[in-house]
């Protein structure tokens, strides 16, 4: 999933401003899982703005929608007529949503809820982590399921540096170092061997230092 | 002339090298007569790549202070702050400008230092590096091109032997001697005997192998405790010692640790560092009778 935090209440507040009629608009999916941008976190974020606006003496509505991704414009058509009559829209989706927003509603003013941090799982109710860099071309088939390009603080692709420490990344003893995890599981796959093989150099074009990417599928172009 | 560092590792006599860590800004009046005063006494200065993400200037241009001063340098050479592309360009300057021995190196992460915002670059690691500077002396940029004069290095790399759990450290060093390397720079050692498994793999494979001394200041001992200086791991009996202790105390415990790497022969040099403190390492070298 994409993990999302909404953003300060200060900063939605000052970025809202002066915009009368706003629509607050969630996501079902990455920001919902996010507990940031859900139908819930909209109808606070909404009533919060209400309450702020009735203490600044703002006039204008606050209005409040969800829909299932903001990513695809099937799903954003659907709220058309809502986002034509109101002066901006509060979008919680992560910056994929906001843009699709964007380009879907060309006069309308789009605004970023929430800040999109990484890719990553829910290790827990309210923990989560990254766990894939989107580097477009996958190598945890030689790294025991385990990424050293998200999850190492040098991206290093060659084995531990110098200060991985009982487990810990030299960055902070909160933070795992991830070629040792590498390096546990290997040993319990039996596969230590793995890591002698020397890690070529990396092609990072594909993960997005090529230039802005795009993927086409012409088997699935109607 | 006196002899290169090159000549130095041939030599088979044992080793000695400082650091000197470049200054902030463009006045090097403090650190000149430093480097004429070790110059005299050190095999070769070795200069470290912005240390600790610490930003100071280029180890290069220190390097070739270095040289013009008489001595033999070695210039160290991060991934944290360059990519491939200039990487290869600064190596090819510092061959331009004289420069003969490098440390190929990881690079401490940017949040120890005082740019903690950067941007980390580590497009190759020091593995990657050595394998690029391996092509480079053969005269190949990464691309495969064809250079029009040909760099010679004196390649090092770091590694260290306080590393827990220490194997991965082994496999990777291994990795590394495949480029053809020429020596080892370790990380400061205080527990001497762990340096045993580094000189075994590092003799078998023809490498020669400098540990690290480094002298360790009371006023510093709650930094090294809380992780500020990454890859340095100090035993907790020694942080205690050092408590409180005045600075001639802090060179004996240094000069004392080369005594004894050398006596039980578990290095082929010493690198000695004292950052902040570097009149220090005169008195180290004398106290260790080098
Ligand atoms: S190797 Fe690339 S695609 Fe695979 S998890 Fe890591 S960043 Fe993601
Ligand atoms: S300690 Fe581990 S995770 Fe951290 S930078 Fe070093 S190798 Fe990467």
């Amino acid at each position: 999933m994409i993990v999302l935090e909404q953003k300060k209440f200060q900063e939605i507040e000052k970025m809202t401003t002066g915009y009368n009629r706003l629509l607050v608009l969630g996501c079902e999916t990455c920001a919902a899982m996010s507990f940031a941008g859900g139908q819930r976190q909209v109808a606070e974020l909404a009533s919060a703005i209400r309450v702020a606006r009735k203490t600044t003496g703002e006039q204008g509505e606050v209005l409040e929608e969800a829909i299932a991704r903001q990513c695809e414009p099937e799903f954003v058509d659907l709220i058309k007529d809502e986002v034509s009559g109101c002066d901006a829209v509060l979008s919680l989706a992560c910056g994929a949503g906001v843009q699709m927003l964007a380009e879907r509603f060309q006069d309308k003013v789009v605004l970023p809820g929430c800040n999109t941090t990484f890719l990553g799982v829910t290790e827990e109710l309210g923990v989560w982590s990254e766990r894939c860099a989107g580097c477009g071309n996958c190598i945890l088939d030689k790294t025991a399921g385990l990424c050293p390009i998200a999850r190492c603080s040098k991206q290093l692709l060659n084995g531990p540096c110098g200060g991985s420490m009982n487990g810990k990344c030299e960055i902070s003893k909160d933070v795992d170092c991830v070629w040792q995890l590498i390096i546990d599981r290997l040993t319990r796959l039996n596969r230590l061997e793995m890591l002698e093989e020397i890690f070529p150099v990396k092609d990072w074009s594909p993960a997005g230092h090529g230039g802005p990417r795009k993927m086409v599928r012409e088997d699935l172009k109607s | 002339m006196r002899r290169s560092f090159k000549e130095a590792l041939a030599s088979g006599e044992f080793l000695v090298t400082a650091e000197v860590v470049p200054q902030k800004g463009i006045d090097a009046g403090t650190l000149t007569p430093i480097i004429k005063d070790l110059n005299d006494v050190v095999d070769a200065l070795s200069v470290p790549d912005n240390p600790r993400a610490l930003m100071s200037m280029s180890a290069c241009a220190i390097s070739r202070l270095i040289l013009e001063n008489g001595g033999d340098a070695i210039m160290h050479v991060s991934c944290r702050d360059r990519n491939r592309i200039a990487l290869q360009s600064d190596l090819l300057g510092a061959a331009f400008l004289g420069i003969r021995n490098i440390l190929c190196i990881n690079g401490d992460h940017v949040r120890f230092g005082d740019h903690i915002d950067a941007m980390p670059v580590y497009d190759l690691d020091s593995v990657q590096l050595l394998e690029t500077v391996r092509s480079l002396t053969q005269g190949r940029d990464m691309a495969g091109q064809q250079l029009v004069g040909i760099p010679d290095f004196c390649v090092g790399t770091a590694a260290n032997p306080e590393a827990d759990p220490l194997p991965p450290q082994l496999l990777k060093f291994e990795k590394k001697v495949q480029f053809g390397i020429d020596f080892v720079q370790t990380h400061p050692v205080f527990n001497i005997d762990n340096l045993v498994p580094f000189v075994n793999q590092a003799r078998e494979k023809g490498v020669k192998l400098i540990a690290g001394v480094r002298l360790l200041m009371a006023e510093e001992a709650s930094s090294y405790k809380d992780g500020s200086y990454p890859g340095l791991f100090i035993p907790e009996d020694l942080l205690a010692e050092i408590e409180g202790i005045k600075v001639e105390k802090s060179v004996e415990i240094a000069a004392q640790l080369i005594k004894a790497m050398r006596e039980k022969k578990l290095c082929d040099g010493v690198h000695i560092s004292a950052p902040g403190y570097e009149p220090k390492i005169m008195d180290i070298i004398k106290a260790a009778g080098i």
